[in-house]
């Protein structure tokens, strides 16, 4: 006797409401954008708001264009520091958790400097480290670094250590090394993880970039807004918020472009290849 | 060749924050070459308890286990295991799936394939081998890790209620597929469930065993020849040997009358 196994075909119907909801989820965003900016818009006009309070969306349009060149030559420092200092502290991150949760030697020694240094706040340092290490964008890397290693730390671990217990006891009994272990199973597993870790610490790397410019750098777009401030220039600095906004934004597509090539098979990711 | 397996006087004690547990036993056994063992118990007993212990995955608190001259004192590493969940990896095809326990031994992948796949094909599962688990149902998936757990020729076969999470239909399908896969494999198995059934259709002794810790009340011989069909069930041999096992339940309070 055999027996056929009965396949499993992806219903169609939900492929169509599929399509129709991937076209919802780009128009409605942006038609709440248009609709938000033209609020702002108009509550500028209409209460005739000096430009050193609030600029209107479309004046800050009108300084991207204008004053690009400078926008972009600072861009490019902010640019530099976050996508060096996050590739450090992904680096650092990621191997730490690693050793981490592979030893309970290296658990227990660097728990304690771990959780110290991530209680201090992290702007109370910011001093200090100008005076450790100067102004420059060797600071400005480092605060990017201080940013985004604990978000991927933390997601590293708890990928790493939330691997089932009895799958553990059955590639046991399978022959497997602890190394053979800790390549094909555990770290397969904690890629989401660590994936939503990236995605964390890619959205902070500008933010620590940005904010190493306000204390320890002459450059950057962090640098710019601080002068802008100060010179009442709100403008420009609206335009600099613009810039590093749509980075951030920019990272964070990037992260889960990179997210849906690596984990394809993922609970979260499967719509993307259903009907292959 | 499968070896006997051997447990004398083996109990097995937890200790934890609470106290201690008093899981299993004494219990000794002798499980012989080739046969089907299925274990039949309260919920909470000590069967995964038992199981784990000859597989060499717990130690045991007292008592000995040997496996054909050898004392089981580590994992044993040629054993195939089916849980309830089937713990495939969703990273990895049906076929990779099935080659993990060789990939892990490093044995050449070329020959293991051939093998992987005919195993596969035995199990009704064959044209699924480049698919994900996810796309397959929950009865194809247990059939994929029984199929993973046979690979590398294990000496012995152990089933932790690897049906329970199956509805009726395909419970009684499985039976048939694993009785036609140990046609084929014979290897010692082990068969943990809680249905009396079961226990009775796919073994060739079924030891029932009482509330924890687990001992063994009954063992019995189940003596119908092979292939058995499933409507084996409706003779009244079967349902004597049934009903023997329900009524053993029934007077020490597992099932209320
Ligand atoms: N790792 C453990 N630590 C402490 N106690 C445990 C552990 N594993 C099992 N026990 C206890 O030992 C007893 C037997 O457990 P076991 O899992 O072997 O039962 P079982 O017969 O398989 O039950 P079920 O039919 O529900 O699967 C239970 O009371 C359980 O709480
Ligand atoms: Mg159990």
């Amino acid at each position: 006797m055999s027996v056929t196994p009965i396949e499993q075909g992806a219903p169609l119907a939900d492929e169509e409401s599929e399509n129709a909801a991937t076209g919802t989820n780009i128009a409605l965003p942006l038609l709440s954008a248009i609709i938000g900016l033209g609020i702002w818009e108009g509550a500028v006009r209409f209460f005739e708001m000096p430009t050193y309070l609030l600029p209107a969306p479309s004046l800050v349009a009108t300084i991207l264009v204008q004053r690009w060149a400078i926008l972009l030559e600072q861009f490019g420092y902010t640019a530099m520091a976050s996508v060096v200092g996050l590739a450090i502290g992904l680096a650092l991150g990621i191997g730490t958790g690693t050793a981490i949760s592979a030893s309970k030697i290296a658990e227990r020694m660097l728990y304690p400097w771990l959780v110290i240094t991530h209680a201090v706040p992290k702007v109370v340092v910011a001093p200090l480290l100008l005076v450790w290490i100067g102004f420059g964008v060797k600071a400005e890397i480092i605060f990017v670094i201080i940013f985004t290693f604990f978000p991927i730390l933390v997601s590293t671990v708890t990928g790493l250590k939330s691997a089932d217990p009895e799958l553990l006891q059955l590639v046991r009994s399978m022959g497997g090394r602890k190394g053979q272990t800790l390549l094909k199973i555990r770290i397969p597993g904690a890629l989401p993880s660590i994936f939503a870790g990236i995605k964390i610490s890619a959205t902070l790397a500008p933010v620590g970039a940005v904010v190493g410019e306000f204390v320890a750098s002459n450059k950057g777009l962090g640098h710019l807004l601080v002068v802008a401030v100060g010179n009442f220039d709100v403008p420009i600095a609206f335009a600099a918020v613009t810039v590093i906004s749509v980075f951030g934004i920019a990272i964070w597509y990037l992260a889960e472009l990179l997210e849906r090539l690596a984990i394809p098979w993922h609970a979260s990711q499967r719509t993307t290849i259903a009907g292959t | 060749m499968s070896p006997p397996v051997v447990f004398d006087s083996v109990e097995k004690i937890y200790a934890s924050s609470k106290g201690r547990i008093h899981a299993l036993g004494p219990v000794s056994l002798t499980f012989e070459p080739m046969a089907t063992t299925a274990i039949v118990g309260p919920s909470g007993c000590g069967k995964s308890t038992l199981l784990r212990l000859m597989a060499g995955l717990e130690r045991s608190s007292r008592g000995t286990i040997l496996v054909g001259e050898k004392r089981v004192t580590d994992p044993l590493t040629d054993v195939g295991i089916v849980f309830q969940r089937d713990l495939l990896l969703d990273w990895r095809t049906v076929l990779d799936n099935t080659l993990l326990p060789a990939e892990l031994k490093q044995l050449p992948r070329k020959e293991m394939v051939l093998r992987a796949q005919s195993l596969l094909n035995e199990l009704g599962v064959g044209d699924f081998a480049d698919r994900r688990p996810w796309e397959l149902s929950g009865g194809m998936r247990q059939r994929v890790a029984i199929a993973r757990a046979l690979l590398c020729h294990p000496s012995l076969l152990l089933l932790d209620e690897p049906f329970s999470a199956l509805d009726a239909l395909t419970r009684d399908q499985m039976g048939v597929i694993l009785q036609r896969a140990q046609g084929a494999e014979r290897v010692t198995t082990l068969l943990i469930t809680h249905s009396i059934q079961e226990a009775v259709l796919l073994s060739d002794r079924v030891l029932v065993m009482s509330g924890r810790p687990g001992r063994v009340l009954d063992d019995i011989a189940i003596p119908f020849p092979r292939p058995r069909p499933l409507s084996l069930r409706e003779s009244p041999e079967f349902g004597a040997i049934a009903g023997r096992i329900r009524t053993l339940f029934e007077q020490t309070g597992v099932l209320a009358a």
